[in-house]
């Protein structure tokens, strides 16, 4: 069931295949150790799984991959150069799902889809359809017209997941995208994750579900608490 | 309310104070010492300055005829239509919420569990009203505008707008409360009842309304307050953000944003209407109060401001990931697409109307749209000053000092603008002036583009 692919899933054709590397990185803040020594490395159309307990820092690790958070020490690289979120390549490459995103209260789901479809500068006509697309294949369609203060915290949940998967990416970076879902939403998000995969796109998730780890990981990383 | 009830809330208060003195008297009466200090001190001289600065025998001449009548009774009213909607979002009874959940909630009558509070928000509007009054009249009769016998009847009427206030503020507080007045309902109707009307959800949603309100306000989190005092947009669900280019798509989304927030839209419209028109006719003539070109652009600054809300949700962006495929430089630029397009809008049609009345003039046109660069540039910098710096949280620093930091970017506008408006409405050509105007606009939004960079370096 998990391994199925699932139909019309608008991703954006061939990405490119980055390599995303993290090398002995960690994360201190005066005498607070964030993160332990890691390394980290992600190739095209590849899923690493992110593992370990609470305050090991998972989050902490994606933060940098991203190029949200410098490191302390190592090396973070996107195809040999630092990971930098303020660069063109880097938010190009990589689509990052960590915390929740801003939203606007006065759009609703489908508006945030279009418009962060069109910042991509992507052929405008079919926008509409891609939103409507994501929108479908999450099964929040019904909640087009909601805004976003209107929605569960689940359906919140499968709403920032909407919002990252409908940007163009090589790389998805995770930060416990199965956090508040039930167990046939986790089973659809590890389905479309796979068809991302499969795809030629890049995933680093954190995750704590046993059976989406099982289903997406080529590679687990145990992160040792720091 | 009866002795009982006087006795079981006094019960519940020595209860609630335990060992501690009762010092809520002096806690009442120590804001109306401070209040009646700042009248006399600051207020009356200021206001008599005002006065004299605003033409002091045209205002004598013009204050005292119909009029001059109609006009004060229409502002009155206009303020006075505007309390109950204060009074949905903030009334005048607003307990702490220990005290609503422990006694209010409890089934000791409300109009006896909340009088108290009732009892301090009227009197503390009826002692407000008295010091408007006071200082109104002090400074009519000062600048000699009114003869002295004006402080009366000032005094009085004000007071007696003061009860007015505090029972508008009230009505506005119960037909705000989620339960509303229900036709249903058979609780008891009129005046001396409304207290018994406020339910606790309503009560509750405005007193942790308030502990964020003030919470943030002491915190210098300015966002948090807009976000706790405006209401969510849920209109016009139905209409959709049409797709186009990356930029494009922005400005669509600021005019969809105002179509969904009509009044904000509306509010915009006429407060940037009256001060585009101000600020017209602040140029005509060299003899034209100084006042007139800084009360017209505060009123430009709040009217722009309300189109500005796309902008202010861009920075509160900030330290979230990010998903638009846009720098976020570009975006805050574009998100001014939409409010400076509109002021030059506004502008041109308030420059037909001052046309069809015979007040048009063609430099007071661009200089308006020049004006639309300086009230860009300052709402960049309100929406991306972020928090203030912990000095200004200081014991040295005070309040002041929080008031100018929050102040600076309508302070930038008024400077610029204001000086060289006075100085174009009396040079023989004002082009020199108009030049100045637009090189304080440049350095205006180069401040508040550095403050972007700020931003998007720390996010």
């Amino acid at each position: 069931m998990l391994g199925r692919r699932s139909a019309a899933v608008p991703v954006v054709p061939g990405p490119a295949s980055h390599v995303l590397k993290a090398t002995g990185v960690g994360k201190k803040i005066d005498e607070a150790v964030l993160l332990l020594p890691t390394d980290v490395k992600l190739t095209a159309a590849e899923c690493v799984v992110l593992r370990g307990p609470n305050g090991s820092g998972k989050t902490t690790l994606l933060r940098i991959l991203a190029g949200t958070l410098s490191a302390s020490e190592g090396t973070a690289t996107l195809d040999g150069s630092p990971v930098d979120e303020r660069h063109d390549s880097t938010r190009t490459a990589i689509a990052a799902l960590i915390g929740a995103p801003a939203t606007y209260r006065d759009l609703t789901l489908v508006d945030h889809l279009v418009l962060i479809d069109s910042t991509w500068g992507r052929v405008g006509q079919t926008a509409d359809d891609r939103a409507d697309e994501i929108l479908e294949l999450l099964e929040i369609d019904h909640l087009a017209e909601r805004f976003p203060h209107e929605l569960s915290s689940g359906q919140q949940q499968l709403f920032h997941l909407s919002m990252v998967l409908v940007r163009p990416s090589s790389i998805l970076l995770l930060d416990e995208p199965e956090q508040r879902l039930d167990p046939d939403k986790r089973e659809l998000l590890t389905r479309i994750l796979l068809d991302r995969k499969a795809d030629g796109s890049s995933l680093l998730i954190a995750c704590h579900d046993p059976a989406m780890t099982d289903s997406l990981a080529d590679t687990v990383v145990d992160i040792a608490s720091a | 309310m009866t002795r009982a009830d006087n006795q079981r809330l006094r019960q519940v208060r020595a209860t609630i104070l335990g060992d501690r003195p009762d010092t809520s008297r002096n806690d009442a009466l120590y804001p109306v010492y401070v209040a009646v200090i700042a009248a006399g001190a600051y207020g009356i001289p200021a206001a008599q300055q005002l006065f004299r600065s605003l033409d002091g025998k045209w205002l004598a001449a013009h204050a005292w005829t119909p009029t001059g009548g109609i006009v004060a009774v229409s502002v009155t009213a206009l303020l006075l239509a505007l309390v109950p909607l204060v009074g949905r979002v903030h009334g005048p009874v607003v307990p702490p919420l220990p005290y609503l959940e422990v006694v209010v909630a409890s089934p000791m009558p409300r109009r006896v569990t909340l009088a108290r509070n009732w009892r301090m928000s009227l009197g503390g509007s009826i002692i407000g009203g008295v010091l408007v009054g006071a200082v109104g009249g002090g400074g009519l009769a000062i600048a000699k505008v009114a003869s002295p016998v004006v402080l009366l009847p000032a005094t009085a009427s004000c007071g007696l707008l003061g009860v007015l206030v505090a029972e508008l503020w009230l009505q506005g507080q119960v037909h705000g409360s989620p339960l509303g007045l229900r036709p249903e309902s058979s609780l008891p109707r009129g005046r001396r009842n409304a207290l018994t009307r406020l339910d606790i959800a309503g009560l509750k949603r405005q007193s942790a309304s308030n502990a964020t309100i003030g919470g943030a306000v002491l915190a210098g989190d300015l966002r948090t307050v807009r976000l706790d005092a405006a209401k969510p947009s849920t209109h016009a669900r139905h209409v959709r953000l049409r797709p186009s280019g990356p930029l494009m798509v922005i400005a669509r989304r600021d005019l969809l944003g105002l179509r969904r927030a009509r009044w904000s839209a509306l509010y915009g419209l006429g407060l940037a209407a009256v001060g585009s028109a101000g600020l017209m006719l602040s140029l005509r003539s060299p003899r034209t109060p100084t006042v007139a070109p800084l009360l017209a652009l505060i009123v430009a600054y709040l009217g722009f401001g309300a189109w500005c809300e796309g902008l202010r949700l861009h920075a509160d962006n900030s330290g979230t990931s990010r998903l638009l495929g846009i720098s976020y430089r570009d975006t805050a630029l574009a998100h001014l697409a939409v409010p400076v397009s509109a002021w030059a809008l506004t502008s041109i049609v308030v420059s037909v109307g001052l046309w069809l009345v015979g007040l048009f003039t063609p430099t007071a046109l661009v200089w308006a749209l020049g004006a639309g660069a300086l009230l860009a540039g300052s709402h960049l910098m309100a929406s991306f000053r972020g928090q203030p710096p912990i000095g200004v949280f200081g014991p040295r620093a005070g309040v002041p000092a929080m008031v100018f930091w929050y102040a600076r970017p309508l302070l930038a506008t008024l400077v610029v603008g204001t000086a060289t408006a006075a100085w174009g409405a009396r040079a023989a050509t004002p082009w020199t002036a108009f030049s100045w105007m637009l090189v304080g606009a440049a350095g205006v939004i180069e401040w508040g583009l550095t403050l972007v960079n700020k931003r998007d370096r720390r996010s």
